[in-house]
């Protein structure tokens, strides 16, 4: 459920990180909800009907409630926010749902005390929706939280992504933006071609996207996790502290701690303030319409003249396409002989090639196989030239080629898998 | 005890033809309608498959009266000792040559269904003329490819195909025919509705013909175990007026060659929200 890095922070570094975690989103059975972030929790409202008697002995008070009938049916542990009456403002969670007879259990205390007539909401409904539709559809391989590492995953290649970057390649917006839900959304229901993710086409729309909900949830989840371990790991990693308190390091393990507590009472809560908020800014900015990739000028005509600049552009030192995509569009650049230094680490990978953030080997893609992993419109690879390619090392040229440019390499890519044997 | 195997003997018969003839009502009996196919191909393969299930209830019904009729009587019957027989000619010629007619009526009698289904020949001639789409199953999808507007679907992919997937659109009124492919493992193009199954092998491309007698969305599944994802690998066969198919065709080709600018049509067919797009 942690990150691996978070496992390997000291245990008294890593504990606070972790009781933040799970105070914030709570874990897979129980989610949790706090304000600010961009994801749908969903609330739906009821009304106390009746309150059945219960005995001094008996741990919880059942109660029929109305307003419910047509929402989620699996409520179960899920919190129950008192709107009125006596408990007002009080959270219970829901210890036992009967969806056919409205019967709702909550935990017994002094504050508790429903009266027919009452109201309450209950939260998180929308997310709890998208939990179990995606434990259905795509935890066998994203994994329980989504970290792409799913009983399945281990067969599957290119492997599935790991959410918890908050990276996803193919999107509609700019090279520094988040992916859209609607971006997100497509790749639910048109699939990736190419790869082992497939079309979920027969789920609703609504059913999308509370998955889709979900998935960005566990994103926003697995980035404020990466950032309180990033924050932490070059002081507080089980490896330093050893480094630390070893005879050449000279501190105690008092010293260690202390130096530790401090940082947990001063400053931890604003960087876990900061990075939730940071996240989930981004989030919300992606779905803003200055995000999205949009082009100056229509397609230029798909002419062999077009086509033919497109190509000289491909070849040219401007782009560099030939680098890695080949001089043929092969996917066999010289770029995928050679060695490259990885930009986290810092140190060689094993293997020749290029990666991808992932730290999965990724060769240049075949241009000729006619297999449009982000979608087959012409705005879907001007998009993926002019934004780049998220999480991988094609680059974005929205900067650096004019629209026209743009357009002339969309129709000389396009052609490419109609090209005889070229 | 022999009462009580008479009544268990006599139990099958009667559960079975109680089921049976109980089955359209409690949702056994075939998909769709649970009655009729979906297809006219489809009705007559359910009349081979009743003319089956009376032959077989006949004997099966026969046989088990003839049993219960001989515990019934050795039950009864503590004078007369059984007999032991070491073979019977006469029998052995009745009980091979009466199941080997059946099975020669039967071989003889489907071959029109049969060639109408399975031999290229006897395609509808409307339907090889111009296949809709090819269909190519993968793991955990079914992706079609339509020939561009006013063209024929060529055996190599065209620069203005038509493709979408999990969703294929064909025109009602006529037979159509698919060109299926896979492209991993063994697949199978099953539409139960319509009575269609159709194994889809690496390599190869299999013609298969359909055509519904109703307008309706059926259920395309993968009658193969393919893999982990089987389960998940069904789409949805719209059978729609001819109009509705061109329309669905012309949306198909606005949003394949999308460039970014310009309304796009609203029927999007859902597979994205361009609305913040202008």
């Amino acid at each position: 459920m942690f990150a691996k890095k978070t496992n390997e922070l000291m245990p008294e570094a890593a504990k606070p990180v972790k009781e933040a975690l799970v105070k914030q989103f709570g874990n897979p059975f129980a989610l949790t909800q706090f304000e600010g972030l961009p994801t749908k929790f969903g609330d739906v409202e009821g009304t106390v009907k009746t309150v059945e008697a219960s005995g001094a002995d008996q741990p919880l008070i059942r109660f029929q409630a109305t307003g419910l009938a047509d929402s989620y049916d699996k409520l179960q542990g899920l919190p129950l926010e008192w709107t009125s009456g006596k408990g007002q403002g009080h959270i219970s969670r829901i210890k036992e749902y009967n969806f056919e007879t409205g019967t709702i259990a909550v935990e017994k205390s002094a504050e508790i005390d429903p009266q027919p007539g009452d109201t309450f909401k209950v939260e998180c409904v929308r997310l709890q929706f998208g939990r179990d539709l995606y434990n259905r559809h795509c935890m066998h391989c994203h994994g329980m939280s989504g970290e792409g590492t799913g009983p399945t995953s281990r067969y599957l290649n290119p492997p599935p992504r790991d959410f918890r970057l908050g990276i996803y390649k193919y999107t509609s917006t700019k090279s520094t933006s988040k992916a859209q839900e609607a971006d997100l959304e497509r790749t639910v229901k048109e699939g990736i071609a190419g790869t082992y993710m497939p079309s979920f086409k027969l789920l609703t729309e609504d059913e999308v996207s509370a998955i889709v909900n979900y998935v960005i949830w566990l994103s926003i989840r697995g980035e404020t996790e990466k950032k309180l371990d990033d924050e932490l790991f070059l002081d507080y990693s089980q490896e330093v502290y050893d480094e630390r308190t070893s005879e050449e390091g000279g501190e105690t393990r008092e010293e260690v701690l202390e130096e530790l507590k401090e940082f947990m009472e001063l400053d931890f809560p604003d960087t876990l303030e900061f990075a939730t908020d940071s996240v989930s800014e981004a989030w919300e900015e992606a779905n803003e319409e200055d995000a999205l990739v949009i082009p100056k000028m229509p397609r230029v005509p798909d002419t062999p003249e077009s086509r033919e600049r497109g190509r000289k552009l491909y070849l040219s030192q401007k782009t560099k396409c030939a680098s890695c995509h080949g001089p043929q569009g092969r996917g066999n650049g010289t770029a995928t002989q050679d060695f490259w230094t990885n930009p986290a680490t810092n140190e060689k990978y094993k293997n020749r090639g290029l990666h991808d953030i992932w730290g999965n080997q990724l060769p240049p893609r075949d241009l000729h196989r006619g297999i449009y992993r982000g979608g087959r419109r012409p705005i879907d690879t001007y998009r993926r030239l002019a934004a780049g390619i998220k999480g991988t090392p094609m680059p974005a040229f929205g900067g650096s080629l004019s629209d026209e440019e743009l357009w002339d390499l969309v129709n000389y890519v396009m052609s490419l898998p109609y090209d005889g044997n070229r | 005890m022999g009462k009580g195997w008479c009544l268990f003997f006599l139990f099958w018969p009667i559960a079975a033809v109680v089921s049976c003839a109980m089955a359209p009502w409690i949702g056994w009996s075939f998909p769709y309608d649970n009655a009729q196919a979906a297809s006219n191909l489809g009705i007559r393969i359910d009349g081979l498959f009743y003319l089956i299930l009376i032959v077989t209830a006949i004997v099966f019904v026969g046989t088990q009266a003839a049993i219960v009729y001989a515990l019934w009587r050795g039950a009864n019957n503590r004078e007369e000792r059984a007999d032991c027989v070491h073979g019977n000619h006469k029998l052995e010629l009745v009980w091979s040559i009466i199941p080997g007619v059946i099975l020669l009526f039967l071989a003889i009698y489907q071959m029109n269904i049969w060639a109408d289904f399975r031999i290229k020949k006897f395609y509808p001639e409307v339907a090889v003329k111009a296949p809709i789409a090819e269909v190519t199953a993968r793991q955990f999808e079914w992706r079609f490819r339509y020939p561009a507007i006013g063209k024929k679907l060529q055996q190599k992919p065209q620069p203005d195909d038509l493709h979408s997937v999990n969703e294929l659109h064909v025109p009602f009124g006529k037979p159509v025919m698919i060109q299926l492919r896979s492209d991993d493992v063994q697949h199978s193009f099953f539409l139960p509705a319509l009575r269609i199954k159709q194994d889809a092998l690496p390599g190869l491309q299999i013609p298969v013909w359909f055509e519904a007698n109703k307008p309706g969305t059926y259920d395309l599944v993968c009658a193969e175990l393919c893999g982990w994802g089987h389960y998940k690998m069904k789409a949805h066969v719209i059978v729609q007026p001819e109009e509705e198919y061109q329309e669905y065709l012309k949306t198909l080709t606005e949003q394949q060659f999308y460039d970014g600018l310009g309304k796009i049509a609203a029927t999007e067919n859902g597979s994205e929200s361009e609305a913040t797009e202008k």
